[in-house]
């Protein structure tokens, strides 16, 4: 069976520094795998050769068997595969509902025009994720950092994709919001969603995963069950020294 | 599509007290009006591209340039009849405009401006250069057929192609298409990220932009009968255009009409106090003004003072 999302000896340099030091992996339809690492080990930069905002130096990149490694964003988006920014980025002078309609917009300029706008499906998706009804109309700079994570969720899934990788879903939400992105993440699963997550609170990442893998200075350091990989000795010391 | 009834009765009053207004004012004030009429033009186009996209062109004389002197060459060297050369102009203006501009839509802020800037005043010195016994030269071009004969048809004219340039591109602003180019302006890696081909929306833009710029070239030069590279091909043109789409409101359509009347009588009635170069204080006060106070424009301002009708009328 060809994984849904496999990743092959990855390299990027940025000038003197690997910021991705040859990683492999791959992600199996309905999984979800967790990939940490201390601050500046490459996650970010791994996240963004996959969507192809950032072109790497050598290594493949595969959704469902189809090579992606060479196309524009966009078309990789199209393939189904998107992702969510570890600083959340809307569009600042849109409504929430505007924003979602971004998402959901057909990348044909005939329809763009003259198609009608799925008003019901972009208040369904932005209730989905936990926005409330009254926040629809309001604009982004209006929202907490919780809601703010909610409507990029909401305009990442938009595009329909097959698979999701969020970055630093839990950064800088409370306790309560957490609980809320975490369980909105379960029950995606449940229906058979395919996830790819960065986070810095293991504690709410590991519920959410299958596997995990540890990345430090760019390299791979360890693969496996969540707990193997938190037991791991180089992981351990790449938290301490990081 | 966000249109309110009262969108479209506005319009409808805007364009029958347009119809009226010959019969108010003198034929000078008229004149002024097709300015105004021709200015907004120029500002709409200005407000497709750069009012949405933020990719901000500083180079818009070029393409109403393209348009006014392919009609101009037409008709007056080869005799072609204006119905056939206006519709070449706005093509020349689409096609040629985009050879040039295209490769600038991959550099983003101050380096479009750049380039557009320096594509105006290539363009400058290039109809001097090149086939002067064409384009006249640094002289530029007189005795060029005109469509209308006195101020009232001439106004007529001016003020129905601005009203459905301005109402057409209106209407597809409103559309998601409208949106989707705002979206460019506020986070063009975020509309990739939604899936959406950047450089055709882009494109998109800059065509629509060519358009009306085209088509606005191809009449005013029909209608001043004239053509001379030195007005056409200025900064201050430049600025005009600019301050004009920014005063009313950037990315409204509607805004850079008023603001294109505004700038116009504003012009007009300080001109003797403010002979030359003096009008760059206007320019740099408005921008400075605008960015202060209300960087959203007349627009902005226009919209408060209608909601607080809509308010008083309700309570
Ligand atoms: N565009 C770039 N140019 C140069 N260096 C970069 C660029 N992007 C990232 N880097 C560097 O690559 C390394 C990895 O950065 P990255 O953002 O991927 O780390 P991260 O694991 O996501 O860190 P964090 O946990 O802080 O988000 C860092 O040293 C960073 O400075
Ligand atoms: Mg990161």
């Amino acid at each position: 069976m060809t994984s849904l999302l496999k990743v092959s000896n990855l390299v990027k340099k940025f000038g003197g520094l690997t910021a991705t030091h040859d990683v492999s992996f791959t992600v199996e339809k309905g999984d979800s795998l967790a990939l940490i690492g201390p601050n500046g080990a490459g996650k970010t930069t791994i996240f963004s050769q996959i969507m192809g905002e950032v072109r790497q130096t050598s290594g493949t990149i595969h959704l469902a068997g189809q090579d992606i490694g060479a196309m524009p964003t966009a078309t990789r988006i199209r393939h189904g595969i998107s992702r969510t920014y570890q600083v959340p980025r809307p569009f600042s002078d849109m409504t929430v509902l505007e924003n979602i309609r971004v998402g959901l917009m057909p990348d044909s300029l005939t329809q763009m025009v003259f198609g009608r706008i799925d008003h019901d499906r972009e208040e369904a998706l932005a209730l989905s994720v936990g926005l409330a009804p009254q926040d629809l109309l309001k604009s982004p700079s209006e929202l907490s950092m919780g809601d703010l994570r909610k409507l990029e969720l909401a305009r990442t899934m938009a595009t329909n994709p097959s698979v999701m990788l969020l970055d630093e879903v839990f950064a800088g939400l409370t306790v309560g919001e957490i609980a809320q992105i975490s369980e909105l993440i379960q029950s995606m699963r449940r229906e058979g969603m395919t996830f790819l997550i960065v986070s810095h609170d293991l504690k709410a990442l590991e519920p959410l995963v299958d596997r995990a893998i540890a990345i430090n200075q760019g390299q791979k350091v360890a693969e496996g069950s969540f707990k193997e990989v938190m037991d791991n000795e180089a992981v351990v010391a790449s938290y301490l020294g990081g | 599509m966000n249109i309110r009834w009262y969108h479209l009765a506005l319009w409808a009053a805007f364009i029958i007290g347009m119809i009226y207004l010959p019969q108010l004012v003198s034929k000078g004030t008229l004149r002024t009006i097709i300015f105004a009429n021709y200015l907004a033009i120029f500002a709409i186009s200005w407000d497709v591209l750069s009012g949405r996209t933020g990719y901000v062109s500083f180079g818009h004389p070029f393409l109403i340039g393209l348009g006014a002197y392919t009609t101009a060459i037409l008709t007056k060297r080869f005799g072609v009849p204006v119905e056939i050369s206006i519709p070449a102009a706005v093509l020349v203006t689409m096609v040629g405009g985009s050879l040039l501009f295209l490769p600038a839509l991959r550099v983003r802020g101050s380096y479009f401006a750049l380039v557009t800037l320096a594509f105006m005043e290539l363009m400058y010195q290039l109809v001097q250069v090149i086939r002067p016994d064409l384009t006249g030269g640094t002289r530029g071009m007189s005795g060029i057929q005109t469509l209308t004969r006195g101020a009232v048809n001439g106004y007529y004219l001016s003020f129905g192609l601005m009203a459905s340039l301005g109402f057409a591109m209106w209407l597809l602003m409103k559309t998601r298409l409208g949106t989707a180019l705002s979206a460019i302006g506020m986070n063009e890696e975020a509309v990739r990220g939604s899936g959406l081909n950047t450089t055709k929306l882009k494109l998109a833009a800059f065509m629509l932009s060519a358009f009306v710029a085209g088509l606005g070239g191809a009449f005013y030069v029909h209608y001043l009968g004239s053509i001379a590279p030195r007005a056409l091909f200025d900064i201050n043109f430049v600025f005009t255009i600019i301050v004009a789409a920014i005063l009313g409101g950037a990315s409204t359509i509607i805004g850079p009409i008023f603001g294109a009347f505004f700038l116009t009588f504003l012009l007009e009635y300080l001109r003797p106090y403010l002979p030359g170069a003096e009008r760059y204080f206007i320019y740099g006060g408005i921008a400075l003004l605008l960015y202060m106070y209300e960087p959203k424009g007349l627009h902005h301002v226009l919209q408060m003072a209608l909601s607080a009708i809509k308010g008083k009328s309700r309570s």
